[in-house]
């Protein structure tokens, strides 16, 4: 479908894809109208810091604004608005409140929302929903938390539990207990040395692990004004919490989109689009936690990082403005836990070999490589910046020939091997 | 190279091109090392996301950083690099103080 540069585009989610899909269409010169509706009353937000600094009050809200109020974006901001259907024809989204917005283009950035533990199977008991780390309001919920003398419990065993029972330490829990699914927390998709490294700077610091195991179910009890939790782990063993914070994957935000005729992954309800962001519905485009690309559905690249929400956002502002194409680059992501600052770029989910290159798992300062059939594919630091970068930016696509001076896409590779 | 004797720290920079520059090392989006980062036509990437900075003027290009960095300013004196430091005030990340 032609889009031209005086058509009206809606961007359905304020979050990083969305933000960044209405700025690039901007720096492409779109001059049509740009909405962007967002379900959440306060302006666009970046998540990364809700289970880190600004949990330990480190970082404010405002320091979280997408937008620079200095230099702000040229677009319409619909604020507090959910959004409950698409039509085609016209074509436009239906909001809560009854209206409808009418589009030449749509792009759904409608993100994941955070999957919580069910009530455990019992005869007793009541179910408090547990605090979980996705928007600012459940970041705020747990930052207002009293976590003084408490005994925490983080069920999951991904960067968010981690960086989340690390933040626990310093606000004065008694305890802080990680029930994740690996004895070495993320050993599985990164190998046992950098899931070793992970836990020794935990328990380095007093963060206990549960025996590994699937948490079940939660079930609480009031003693007066006290509640008390229990989190009941596969096999039946019990942990006891006075708080549980809950971080164990996040679905997409698509229900919404169930009679819309936009298909939807069978597993996990993502949208499915090719790697320009297209879905098979002529003007609906999708990016970030709620799509599913080509790349991510034939399992070469990763999903749900916030690298991956930019970059998609890149290619669909170019797509939608017939500028340059725009590659996506190597997959990349972070984490910051305690002094650990965890890099990883390439292909490492799809490996099947690594290793150490240099460092050790008790000195906090790994680098490891990822093969697959013999091939480089990936790399992880910890602490370990300027490898980290150097390696993307080698394999980093350029997006005009006449830059090309690196990162060839056949031949040899540099490789980080010494 | 990165100099922490001053603070905030700065980072001193031997570009390709034989030149020599000195900015502000923090990032001003995030807590992270520029001296760290990947030098390139006179701009600094930030070893951890995709903002440049200019090593000449110190302004940033894209997200996730929105300011600037400070530039110092450099003479060479034989084989040592005086740096005079910038008066103005540093713009440094959230949750970063002095």
């Amino acid at each position: 479908m032609p889009i031209t540069p005086d058509c009206r585009i809606l961007i359905v989610g304020a979050g990083l894809a969305g933000y960044h899909t209405a700025r690039g269409l901007r720096a492409h010169g779109h001059t049509g109208s740009i909405t962007v509706i967002g379900e959440e009353s306060r302006p666009a937000y970046d998540r990364p810091a809700l289970s880190k600094a600004y949990l330990t009050g480190a970082v404010s809200e405002e320091d979280l604004h997408l937008d620079d109020p200095e230099n702000p974006l040229d677009v319409t901001w619909v604020s507090g608005r959910g959004v409950v259907g698409l039509s085609q024809s016209p074509l436009g989204v239906e909001t809560n409140d009854g209206g409808f917005h009418e589009a030449d283009a749509v792009v759904i950035t409608t993100g994941a929302s955070a999957c919580t533990l069910p009530p455990a199977e019992s005869d007793s008991g009541s179910y408090v929903r547990p605090y979980v780390l996705r928007s600012m309001e459940d970041a705020l919920a747990l930052r207002d938390a009293n976590l003084y003398g408490a005994d925490v419990v983080v069920v999951g065993g991904g960067f968010l539990a981690l960086e989340a029972a690390a933040t626990c330490i310093g606000r004065g829990a008694e305890s802080v207990t990680v029930a994740a699914g690996e004895e070495l927390p993320g050993a599985k998709r990164l190998g046992r040395p950098v899931g070793q490294a992970i836990r020794i700077a935990h328990e380095a610091r007093g963060i206990q692990f549960a025996p590994p195991g699937r948490a079940m179910g939660l079930r609480s009890s009031y003693s007066g004004e006290t509640v008390r939790h229990e989190v009941v782990l596969e096999g039946g063993q019990q942990l006891e919490a006075h708080v549980v914070i809950c971080a164990i994957g996040a679905k997409p935000r698509t229900e919404w989109l169930r009679d819309s005729g936009v298909p939807l992954t069978a597993d996990t309800s993502a949208i499915l689009c090719d790697d320009t962001g297209a879905t098979s519905v002529p003007g609906v485009y999708a990016a970030g936690d709620c799509a599913q690309w080509a790349s991510h559905s034939s399992g070469l690249r990763p999903v749900g990082h916030w690298q991956e929400a930019v970059e998609e956002a890149g290619v669909i502002a170019a797509t939608l403005t017939g500028a340059n194409p725009v590659s996506l680059q190597e997959p990349y992501f972070w984490s910051d836990q305690f002094d650990l600052r965890i890099q990883g770029a390439g292909r490492i989910h799809s490996a099947d070999q690594h290793e150490v290159l240099e460092g050790t798992p008790e000195e906090g300062n790994l680098l490891v490589r990822y093969l697959r059939d013999g091939q480089e594919t990936g790399i992880l630091g910890i602490n370990r910046l300027r490898d980290v970068k150097c390696w993307r930016k080698r394999r980093q696509i350029r997006s005009t020939p006449a830059q090309q001076t690196s990162a060839p896409s056949t031949g040899q590779i540099p490789t980080l091997s010494r | 190279m990165r100099i922490d004797s001053v603070n905030p720290p700065i980072a001193v920079f031997l570009t390709d091109e034989g030149d020599v520059h000195a900015i502000d090392d923090t990032c001003t989006h995030q807590d992270a090392s520029l001296a760290a980062g990947w030098v390139e036509d006179c701009r600094v990437e930030c070893p951890l996301h995709e903002s440049t900075f200019s090593l000449l003027t110190g302004e940033v290009d894209q997200p996730p950083a929105k300011r600037g960095v400070r530039v110092h300013e450099v003479e060479l004196e034989g084989d040592d690099v005086l740096v005079e430091l910038s008066d103005k005030a540093p713009q440094l990340p959230p949750g970063v103080t002095l």
